[in-house]
């Protein structure tokens, strides 16, 4: 069993490889991890030795102690195998240090400064991935004068480490040994994290998780993505991704992505989506982005007056699945023009053979299709709405505008005009 | 060819936005205080340095096309973080120097309309800092790139001027240089100012993010020759425009009231006015683009919270730096009697000093065989970018040597 608690790699590198009988093979320069479980194995001490010999591999299980000033191996060193590193191998110090991963747990994109191996059910393996300053300032040796500074001012230097487990890597490293399946648990996070994550990571790297992402993810967190980055990720995906993802999409978001691409690649999409959105969304593309009518979904529950409450419920019932908003229930005439409006909450507390013209609400708030977004962001925070209804001239609903449209200009930006500036 | 231009229409913006904002403050102050004091002597620098830019560009395009990586995060995944410090150190300096440079500009060009500095500077520093905050800068960015483009009155101005134009021709294509100190110095800063460490850092983020496809190389290779004649046309005319007016009369630059006489052939009475307003736009564009681009490239670096929409207390570091490099600058600029133009001249020389570190990392990565595959610098571009490094690293080092023995008189 191996003598060993737990070290950063930072302080292993550079340490000499000594035998038992104190005669030194040579000094660590990296460690060998095997991928695969939720905390990476380490299997060997990579070894720069001296003269012209190459790097070498002192498998693990030939250490005996890994100390804080040396690495002692358990067998003199003619006895020790020392093997030479593979194409596939993955080295922690190159591979893994410096490279960008996510922390699952604080869904963001982080830096790895350092590296904690830890011994584990005897097995010496890496637990922890260090991002903050103090570990960059340990790599760096500088951390006993910082130290001393700090400690003088009381200041104390920001730690921050994760725990592997909440571990995803970015870089295809470890895909090479064929070991892990990328990106799993950032499919499993919310689409907004999922987007805040991908906004932050280059093109390619966006490309490829937004690839391997389950296509509910994908479809949810596309939407959260700034216009720049839906456009060139719906036109890199293929065209049968692309579908399965617009299908998962309500008709505004849709448009919304929509009106972003290239006009060639729009007009391809939509000719093969299925028709029952088509017609709503080359509707909605006429709109401009910034007024209502680029706002709106079309997609809203609309009733004739005469209905009772009863069947308007078995009516919900059929719709709800397939629509994106039923808290508003849009009561309209033989005309489509708007009458009234109900609440889910006043048609289930109905009795059931009410009509609903007598319990809809008469007094409308609505806005026409060519008011700005910003007006559109007033009315529903001052009339405290979760939808409103948007109409033309002679009062016939045209569509809804949800509240989670216009959030951006009722509270601070904070997604969707993400990172406008440089780089 | 329509297909041509729509390519154009996709991609142009990052290569001549930072050609034109490389005629900045300390540009405009650089090339005319060299045109006062050389003449024409010293015009085949700015044409070598036009070549050099744009392999040196091409370089970076080509190294942010084919990675879609920053070119911080490049740095610290290829070189490690003791040699990101480096790298990051220099970049922090020089950026801090043109920061300087161009505060130094805003208040030259309002002195020019008698608004003291003590007003003008900190002023625009916290308008400035309100605009990038609230995210709307990018407008502005334009509404200021249009008016740096006044300068290019010295296009009128240096014809008007009636240059003596066999020695303008001889100056721009036959090499000259006598060892003393002025054209050591002048030769760096002028290569210094035409192609700047945080240029390669502002082109490179702005293709990173506007994702443009490798197949868009060829069009943005275009847009960065013709970016770089534009603006070293420009650079070309404010040396001859100084070199007929002010060195035939003798005149060293020291204010901009001075630099500012150049234009008096075609601006007549209006010459400080003009002047004034095209600084003011340069400087401004500068004071935007630097501190900013610098914060975004320290933070991905070492991995630090960044972005303009993140709230202040999210990315500390990012907006600290921020507010940092704003601050001293600023609080440079107000000493009280300091000389701005000679500063800013000063600062572009050192952009030349500290340009061949950034010029190796760069020609490192460009040769990355597993970075770059079949895009790897070819034999002529390794060639010109690295003799451009090696050929400040030696001026510097003669300046120094030559400095320090007392070889050149003041």
């Amino acid at each position: 069993m191996i003598v060993f608690s737990e070290v950063f790699l930072s302080e292993l590198v550079g340490l000499p490889v000594v035998d038992r009988d104190d005669k030194r093979i040579g000094i660590v320069r990296d460690v060998l991890a095997q991928f695969g479980d939720q905390y990476p194995r380490v299997t060997g001490v990579v070894v720069k030795r001296p003269k012209d010999l190459p790097l070498g591999v002192v498998v693990i299980g030939d250490i005996d102690v890994i100390g804080r000033r040396m690495v002692l191996t358990r067998n003199p060193a003619e006895h020790i195998a020392i093997a030479s590193l593979r194409q596939n191998d993955v080295l922690m110090a190159r591979d893994i240090m410096d490279k960008q991963i996510v922390d699952v747990d604080g869904a963001r994109v982080v830096r790895v400064n350092d590296v904690k191996l830890a011994r584990m059910e005897g097995e010496v393996r890496v637990i922890a991935a260090d991002v903050g300053i103090l570990g960059m300032l340990r790599r760096l040796k500088l951390l006993p004068v910082v130290r001393v500074v700090a400690d003088f001012f009381r200041i104390p230097i920001p730690d921050r480490q994760i725990g592997w487990n909440y571990v995803e890597l970015l870089e295809d490293e470890t895909k090479r040994a064929a070991i892990s399946i990328p990106h799993s648990r950032i499919g499993e996070l919310h689409p907004s994290d999922v987007a805040h994550i991908m906004s932050q990571l280059a093109s390619e790297k966006r490309q490829e998780i937004f690839a391997a992402l389950p296509d509910r993810t994908a479809a949810e967190s596309l939407h959260e993505l700034e216009p720049k980055i839906q456009a060139y990720l719906l036109t890199t995906i293929s065209s049968k991704k692309a579908l399965a993802l617009l299908d998962r999409m309500p008709v505004d978001e849709i448009a919304d992505v929509l009106g972003d691409i290239p006009f060639d690649r729009s007009e391809e999409l939509l000719r093969l989506m299925k028709p029952r959105k088509v017609a709503a969304v080359r509707k909605l593309l006429q709109h401009s982005d910034e007024s209502a009518g680029g706002l709106m979904t079309t997609d809203c529950i609309k009733f004739p007056e005469m209905m009772t409450a009863d069947q308007a419920i078995q009516k919900l019932r059929e719709l709800a699945p397939s629509t994106e908003t039923i808290y508003y229930l849009y009561v309209v005439d033989e005309e489509e023009r708007l009458r009234g409006i109900l609440s889910l909450r006043n048609l289930i507390i109905s009795a059931p053979d009410t009509l609903i013209r007598d319990i809809m609400k008469k007094h409308l708030i609505t806005v026409t299709a060519d008011v700005s977004q910003r007006k559109v962001a007033d009315v529903i925070s001052k009339y405290n709405l979760l939808a409103i209804p948007v109409v033309d001239a002679e009062n016939r609903i045209q569509g809804i505008i949800t509240v989670d449209d216009v959030m951006d200009y009722i509270l601070p930006p904070i997604s969707r005009r993400k990172r406008e500036m440089l780089g | 060819m329509f297909s041509r231009l729509s390519d154009l229409f996709t991609v142009v913006g990052p290569g001549l936005v930072t050609s034109f904002a490389d005629n900045d403050a300390g540009g405009v102050a650089t090339y005319s205080a060299a045109g006062a004091a050389l003449g024409y002597q010293l015009l085949w620098v700015l044409l070598l340095s036009t070549f050099a830019l744009i392999v040196v560009q091409e370089i970076t395009v080509r190294i942010a096309v084919t990675t879609g990586k920053g070119l911080s995060d490049l740095i610290r995944e290829s070189f490690g973080l003791r040699m990101t410090l480096l790298a990051m150190g220099v970049l922090f300096i020089a950026n801090l120097g043109t920061t300087i440079s161009n505060f130094a500009g805003i208040a030259a060009s309002m002195e020019l309309f008698s608004i003291p500095k003590i007003v003008s500077v900190p002023t625009c520093a916290f308008a400035i800092w309100l605009m990038v905050t609230r995210g709307s800068y990018r407008i502005v960015e334009k509404v200021l790139l249009s008016i740096a483009l006044i300068l290019v009155a010295y296009v009128g101005a240096g014809i008007l001027s009636e240059p003596n134009w066999v020695e303008a021709w001889s100056g721009l294509f036959i090499p000259t240089i006598s060892f003393t100190r002025e054209h050591l110095f002048f030769a760096i800063a002028i290569v210094g100012t035409t192609i700047t460490p945080w240029m390669q850092f502002y082109l490179h983020s702005s293709i990173v993010e506007k994702g443009v496809h490798r197949r868009f190389l060829g069009t943005l290779r275009w847009e960065l020759v013709i970016g770089a004649f534009l603006t070293n046309i420009i650079a070309f005319f404010i040396i001859v425009a100084c070199a007929a007016t002010l060195h035939t009369q003798g005149v060293v630059i020291t204010t901009a009231q001075e630099a500012a006489k150049a234009l008096e052939p075609l601006a007549g009475e209006f010459a400080e006015s003009l002047f004034g307003i095209g600084l003011l736009g340069a400087s401004i564009l500068g004071v935007f683009a630097v501190p900013l681009s610098t914060a975004y490239a320290l933070s991905e670096a070492f991995g630090m919270e960044n972005g303009v929409n993140k709230k202040v207390r999210e990315a500390p570091f990012f907006y600290g730096l921020y507010f940092f490099i704003l601050f001293v600058s600023v609080i440079f600029v107000l000493i009280p009697y300091i000389p701005l133009i000679p500063i800013m001249i000063f600062i572009e020389w050192m952009q030349g000093v500290l340009l061949p570190f950034v010029l190796f990392f760069m020609l490192r990565l460009a040769n990355d065989q597993r970075l770059m595959g079949s895009a790897r610098n070819s034999f002529w571009a390794n060639v010109v970018g690295g003799g451009t490094g090696v050929a400040l690293a030696v001026l510097s080092l003669l300046l120094v040597v030559g400095v320090a023995f007392g070889i050149f008189s003041f």
